[in-house]
């Protein structure tokens, strides 16, 4: 399987934490994924508030140049991203006359696009479970979280065609392999107000507090996520929840692929564990039992060739 | 054609589908912002209520979590009716009823000009200013930066595949929008 990678803008600025565990765990797991050359933004939802076409054609120009380098699939880790995507590519396969404006724009028809996945995808269709369980390290059984999925993991469902939009599982049975224990809870697929903290913060603030006062009531150590958006609005916005939930808030948000990589040894550095507003470090310290030497991902990528 | 036939062309949804159920707007995280609900919203256009859903709050404060198109007995999707309202909305010339949503959309467009990424520190820096909320917002900046989370802006010279990407669908729009 060729896999093309789409980074997408956040995870070169803001959410680079994201980018670097992905890219590490990858390597430890033996996916091989290669930059998609000059990729451009998704346009997210302000393209196509802008115009329609341009909605759908600026997610297609990424999707027709991976069909030009030859990936089988393109992984984009932001799930907003890879709704935009998807979303395009099912628009241009149900409507000729749009197809036609999009290729005029394009300058080029779309003949057989890779397959646009999260990275979540890979890791629970692609047979990866036992491999997953043989790297483990370090033992997180103590660690007790609740997997955030928020809006476009899976949903719609037409559209995602991957796991369960309103009770998704995808997360929770990853980190089952590790043996984290992932705790049942009612805010998984809530919205966190997504872009609307740099528009209107008040309203993010009332959603993502309703998310941390359902993940407290579950008795969860940390919130675990897979969008950049979901992390950057739960994770740097807790010193203003106080007042609203009439407590001070330190709860560590984690990627999915930071929890996973820190299982199988990983140092905190290759996971970008030293980069969140919130620190998780003490947590996953005191979480874990029987420590083993962490070992860089170089020198564990060639322990598992051997 | 009526505004329910070109909310119906944009957005590819057929709006006489909607049996009112309001399930979408039971589920809307926004909803308790909106002045129109998405079902109402749905119910406005089939009986061709423009201003009233071009002026509402609703079709700015959407932040297309699909929530309600997941859920819609009916398979209608309202979120692409809301945003098929919001760019409507943005041909006619109307003034947006939330205005930093489209200063948020319009800059973040601009930005992709520059280079076809965007460059998310003057996106949201940009935003900031222009909503008057910078200075709240320069705490967690700087903790951002020191975390090495705040990349410099690059230099502008990349974009040249999404300018002409914006040229041409805004000039076939444009041609089809002045045939009609
Ligand atoms: S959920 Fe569907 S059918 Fe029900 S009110 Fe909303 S759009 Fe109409
Ligand atoms: S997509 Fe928009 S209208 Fe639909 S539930 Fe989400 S915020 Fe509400």
């Amino acid at each position: 399987m060729k896999y093309g990678y789409y980074p997408g803008c956040s995870l070169e600025g803001i959410s680079v934490e994201y980018d670097i565990s992905i890219r590490n765990l990858f390597k430890l797991l033996g996916v091989a994924v290669t930059d998609l050359p000059d990729w451009i933004c998704c346009g997210t939802l302000a393209a196509p508030s802008i115009s329609r076409l341009l909605g759908v054609v600026t997610p297609l120009w990424n999707v027709a140049r991976a069909e030009e380098e030859g990936f089988d699939q393109l992984v984009a880790p932001c799930s907003a991203c890879v709704y935009h995507l998807k979303n395009a590519v099912r628009q241009v396969a149900d409507n000729g006359p749009l197809r036609d404006d999009v290729e005029a724009v394009l300058g080029r028809a779309l003949n057989d696009p890779p397959v646009v996945v999260h990275p979540l995808e890979i890791l629970t269709n692609d047979g990866f479970e036992s491999r997953i369980r043989q790297l483990v390290r370090r033992d997180l059984s103590e660690l007790k979280v609740v997997n955030y999925y928020g809006c476009h993991i899976s949903r719609p469902a037409d559209v995602m065609q991957f796991d369960d939009p309103d009770n998704p599982q995808s997360m929770d049975t990853l980190l089952g392999w590790v043996g984290v224990q992932t705790l049942e809870w009612s805010g998984k697929v809530d919205c966190c107000g997504a872009h609307f903290s740099l528009i209107k913060p008040d309203v993010v603030v009332d959603l993502s507090a309703r998310i941390f006062e359902a993940a407290l009531r579950s008795g969860a150590d940390a919130i675990v996520v897979a969008c950049p958006m979901c992390h950057a609005n739960l994770d740097t916005r807790q010193t203003r929840l106080t007042e609203k939930l009439g407590r001070s808030l330190e709860m560590p948000v984690l990627y999915f692929s930071q929890v996973l990589g820190y299982a199988m040894g990983l140092e905190p550095e290759l996971l970008g564990l030293n980069k969140h507003i919130v620190d998780p470090l003490p947590l996953m310290l005191e979480k874990c039992r029987g420590r083993q030497v962490e070992i860089s991902s170089s020198a564990r990528t060639e322990e598992i060739a051997v | 054609m009526t505004f329910r036939q070109q909310i119906e062309g944009l957005s590819g949804q057929n709006t006489n589908l909607c049996y009112q159920c309001s399930k979408c707007s039971a589920g809307c995280p926004m909803a308790e912002w909106m002045d129109l609900k998405p079902a109402q919203l749905m119910h406005s256009i089939r009986l061709d209520l423009e201003d009233r859903v071009l002026n509402s709050t609703a079709i700015w404060l959407c932040v297309d979590c699909e929530t309600c198109t997941s859920r819609c007995p009916q398979k209608v999707e309202p979120a692409a009716v809301m945003t098929a309202a919001r760019v409507l909305a943005t041909q006619k010339g109307v003034t947006p009823s939330v205005k930093e949503v489209s200063i948020y959309y319009r800059g973040f467009v601009d930005n992709m000009r520059l280079n076809g990424k965007i460059h998310d520190a003057s996106v949201a820096g940009i935003t900031q200013l222009l909503t008057g909320q910078l200075r709240d917002n320069l705490p967690l900046a700087w903790k951002l930066f020191i975390r090495g989370r705040v990349k410099p802006p690059p230099l502008p010279l990349g974009g040249g595949e999404f300018r002409r990407l914006y040229n041409s669908a805004l000039a076939i729009e444009k041609d089809r929008e002045e045939r009609r």
